[in-house]
């Protein structure tokens, strides 16, 4: 399907019971949706469930979609949702599954890349879950403060407070910074 | 909380969200003159940049898909359509035949996306008063490049669906309205 057509008129022709509408507007949004989850969660098969459970919500709402938000608006707020419910229903935090890419040809050099990587993961899994959320759709769907207030329905100084604090913690957990 | 206010501000008195907001976010810094030559700035901005570094480059880093995520999505979708679509019911003399609306309809499109200008086409089984349960209306949205006149282009999916609709799903076409919702370049 060709790219040029607008996620409005997928949405109206997915809102008339066209799947294969639906499931171009999956495709061009899994892959951000799926890094939320990812992100949120730490885990991919967590992720992996908690991004089919949001499409398939968004396929049973598509009735209300409103067409007055964005898309991945919309999308991202479905995720959130489900991201943070999974994350109450845990028992501990701090379950990374995740692992980084491969290694590079100077394994010492990219050992501690890794390192450092996965404590910035680490710093992430251990946020309270609504800075998490915040920071999550701030910095890696590169969401601006009132798109990220939007999917959050806060106002936009609480999330600049939570953001600030997020970032403020990784930085402490990361580095030796005091 | 494991920040505290103290912790927050610098020795000269600047917040430390003020530094963090300048590197995360590339805002200026609130006073220039004063960062420039402190520095209590300018050592926390250089480790400020160095730890954020590592956040930019996880942000950047490629996000791999799991491969059958699209197919598993798509399969729980078609299911729950499934469940909900409505059918034109074939007579016959030895039972029934059900045709789903959805077949109907993705017939429809596939047939419509084979007329040259068309870019998408989605369709939509009306409600029909008729009593006869295999006669159904269409209503047919496209997206079509410029350059075709829209109505020959309209004329042309109205022409083949209503020919080879009905051929190759047994429905009965009485009207087929279509709605031409955009052009691309």
């Amino acid at each position: 399907m060709n790219g040029q057509v607008e996620d409005s008129i997928l949405v109206r022709a997915a809102q008339d019971g066209d799947v294969d509408a639906f499931e171009e507007l999956v495709r061009r949004y899994q892959s951000s949706i799926y890094r939320v989850a990812l992100r949120m969660l730490g885990s991919r098969a967590d992720a992996q469930d908690a991004v089919q459970e949001t499409f398939v919500r968004a396929w049973r709402a598509l009735p209300r979609f409103r067409h007055d938000s964005a898309v991945s608006t919309w999308l991202y707020r479905i995720v959130t949702r489900r991201a943070l419910d999974k994350i109450a229903s845990r028992r501990t935090t701090g379950t990374l599954d995740e692992v980084g890419l491969e290694a590079g040809p100077d394994l010492a050099q990219a050992a501690e890349h890794q390192e450092r990587l996965r404590a910035v993961r680490q710093a992430i899994a251990n946020l309270p879950p609504e800075q998490r959320a915040a920071l999550v759709l701030r910095e890696f769907a590169g969401l601006s403060y009132q798109e990220v207030a939007q999917v959050l329905d806060a106002s936009v100084p609480a999330i600049k407070t939570r953001i600030h604090r997020a970032r403020l913690t990784i930085v402490q957990q990361t580095s030796s910074w005091q | 909380m494991a920040v505290t206010s103290q912790a927050e501000r610098l020795p000269c008195g600047v917040r430390l969200e003020e530094l963090l907001a300048q590197v995360a976010d590339g805002a200026p810094p609130a006073d220039a003159a004063h960062q420039s030559g402190c520095p209590y700035c300018q050592t926390a901005l250089r480790r400020l940049r160095r730890s954020w570094a590592d956040v930019t480059e996880l942000a950047r880093e490629p996000v791999n898909v799991p491969s059958r995520l699209t197919t598993q999505i798509m399969e729980r979708v078609k299911a729950l359509a499934a469940q909900t679509a409505d059918f034109i019911l074939l007579g016959h003399a030895r039972g029934e035949t059900r045709v789903s609306h959805a077949v109907v309809v993705r017939i429809t499109q596939r047939l419509a996306r084979t007329i040259p200008g068309v870019v998408f086409a989605s369709a939509r089984v009306e409600p029909h008063d008729s009593p006869l349960p295999d006669r159904v209306d269409l209503s047919i949205r496209l997206v079509v490049t410029f350059g075709p006149a829209l109505h020959h282009v309209a004329d042309a999916v109205r022409t083949i669906v209503r020919r080879q609709t009905p051929r190759l799903t047994g429905a009965q076409l009485d009207n087929i309205d279509i709605t031409i919702d955009d052009i691309t370049s």
